[in-house]
């Protein structure tokens, strides 16, 4: 007899509001596009039955979206937001002011290509060029990894005071109905404790934030911000082994999946991890010793992790759903640092898979592992048919 | 066996929502689905996808479907040497149109089952919307999900006419059951 499917069916995006709605938030200004709108949508909806109680804001872009997260989070308000490829592109100012000022905000990203040329495909593009706004950066494979980010996102963020955000990819997770387990609230209000930040603003203090500072005062607060983000490792492994605990579902920075002897793995991030594991089973089923890392904690890069786990494999191979032009893949880019000057690390190959979400099928993949695994990695950028 | 089911149709017609309806009969049967849908600047009348895919375990690819075990089209000009890439012999294709199954044949060889999805909406008094007619003459034809199940998740969802779109459901089913 089959396993049972259990749960509800939500998409990626309505996972996303449940788990808004489980983590009460006190204030979200959010600002609709494609694909992001269902997640608004069904916040609006929560809102207006009376079942999620915060204070609801549409502004007039997602620039002033952001400014309305940035000054409730100050306040000491926990705080939602969400977007998507050109929102998230507007919001690019403020998401440096976000982490600087050390707010707590947890945004959804629905990861779509960048204009132009004029697209709604899935591409991280998008939020991977904001790697060096300061925020903590995690990419979902699933609905069910939405859900449970969302969530573990407040504890981390909240904890650690940096901005986090969950990007998950268009369609192929926001807009796909899957089986969804959706947790009791009682076991979310266990699992994340109300907001009570250290300082906040406060109309009785009569202090702000962020005034102008001299040279070594902007450097303590980017020397401070660095510290924060070197305790987020811990962190995210501490939120994900107490979900786990309480869920069954436990997580960690990234995920080895068929490790065991591979002699090739593939990397990669978001959805197409779902496919890669399709490909991995079959590779293996013929032999082939093949098996992938999943980067879930994209900022801070836990590079320690990926040392670690890529230690003494022969040959890796990148798979990269984003184009940064000039060197390449980013997720390519960012793992040969990590493994600079690492005695027995693989040869790292870089490919475009997957830009502008053109379709990334099993066989594809491993049509990709066969021709690449046994040649010398290329300088230039590669680029998936 | 896992199950790749498409629906195209044009914007507004309700193809992706008779692809999240199809999916919840499934999920009702205690299947694992995953259904998504793929549309660009979203419009009126422009060609929309839904894919479903239906499993006794969970669903973990995430790309396109390349190679479909059943296709319900609901208009006949989109059923073209394009479509018909993910459609094999034995891919059922279901489609809605006025025509016979012979106006067909020079596609090819394929299982192709023509219903006239618009005249039994007009017989409920439905008018335009087909969506409930096709569903059931679609699970007629591949003999699953369940009616029942299906007619439940119409009743639960239809936003208003439950009982024409269950009396187009059924009847399009019963037909559907003796074309082949």
């Amino acid at each position: 007899m089959p396993a049972q499917a259990s749960g509800v069916l939500l998409s990626g995006n309505h996972a996303v509001s449940t788990a808004v709605l489980l983590a009460r938030p006190d204030v979200i200004p959010v600002y609709p596009i494609t694909p992001q709108t269902p997640i608004l949508e069904r916040i609006t909806e929560l809102h207006s039955e009376g079942r999620l109680k915060t204070e609801l804001l549409t502004p007039e872009s997602e620039h002033s979206a952001m400014a309305a997260c940035i000054s409730a989070s100050a306040t000491g308000a926990r705080v939602f937001t969400a977007t998507s490829s050109q929102g998230l592109l507007l919001m690019h100012e403020l998401l440096h002011f976000a982490s600087g000022a050390r707010t707590s905000i947890v945004m959804c990203n629905v990861n779509r290509t960048p204009a132009a040329p004029w697209g709604f495909w899935p591409d991280q593009t998008d939020s991977l060029a904001q790697r060096d706004t300061g925020w903590i950066q995690v990419y979902s494979e699933s609905p069910q990894e939405s859900l449970d980010g969302v969530l573990q996102l407040f504890r981390v963020a909240e904890s650690a005071r940096i901005p986090a955000m969950i990007s998950h990819d268009a369609f192929y997770v926001s807009h796909a109905l899957e089986p969804v387990d959706v947790p009791a609230q009682d076991i979310v209000d266990a699992f994340l404790p109300p907001f009570k930040p250290e300082f906040c603003l406060d109309n009785e203090l009569g202090a702000s934030f962020c005034a102008p500072n001299d040279q070594q005062s902007w450097r303590s607060s980017r020397v401070d911000l660095d510290a924060a983000m070197a305790r987020v490792p811990e962190l995210m492994r501490e939120a994900g082994r107490l979900w786990g605990e309480l869920t069954g579902r436990s997580y960690d920075l990234i995920e080895r999946y068929r490790m065991e002897g591979a002699s090739v793995v593939l990397v990669t991030m978001g959805s197409m991890s779902g496919t890669v594991r399709e490909a991995v089973d079959a590779m293996r089923a013929q032999g082939i010793e093949a098996g992938m890392l999943k980067v879930r904690l994209f900022r801070p890069l836990p590079a320690a992790a990926l040392r670690a786990a890529l230690a003494g494999v022969p040959c890796a191979i990148v798979l990269d759903r984003n184009y940064s032009p000039g060197t390449g893949g980013v997720l390519h880019q960012e793992l040969k640092s990590a493994l600079f000057g690492m005695k027995n690390a693989p040869r790292v190959h870089g490919v475009l898979a997957g830009v502008g979400g053109v379709n990334v099928s099993p066989a594809g993949i491993r049509g990709l592992v066969a021709e690449h695994r046994d040649r010398a990695p290329q300088p230039a950028p590669v680029w998936m048919e | 066996m896992m199950q790749e089911i498409m629906i195209v149709g044009r914007g507004g017609q309700g193809a992706q929502t008779a692809g999240n309806l199809l999916a919840q009969a499934f999920f009702a049967e205690g299947r694992y689905v995953q259904s998504f849908a793929t549309y660009g600047g979203a419009r009126r009348g422009g060609p929309v996808a839904s894919s479903i895919r239906v499993d006794d375990k969970p669903v973990r690819l995430r790309c396109n479907i390349e190679r479909a075990s059943a296709v319900l089209c609901f208009d006949s000009s989109l059923l073209d040497a394009a479509l018909l890439k993910v459609a094999d012999p034995r891919t059922w294709i279901v489609v809605n149109t006025a025509k016979p199954k012979e106006a067909f044949k020079d596609l090819g060889d394929f299982r192709i089952v023509p219903v006239d999805g618009r005249d039994i909406a007009i017989r409920f008094g439905m008018g335009k919307v087909v969506n409930s007619a096709l569903l059931g003459a679609f699970a007629g034809i591949l003999g699953e999900p369940r009616l029942e199940i299906l007619c439940d998740v119409i009743e639960q969802t239809a936003p208003r006419s439950k009982e024409q779109n269950l009396a187009a459901c059924r009847y399009a089913c019963d037909i559907a059951r003796h074309v082949h």
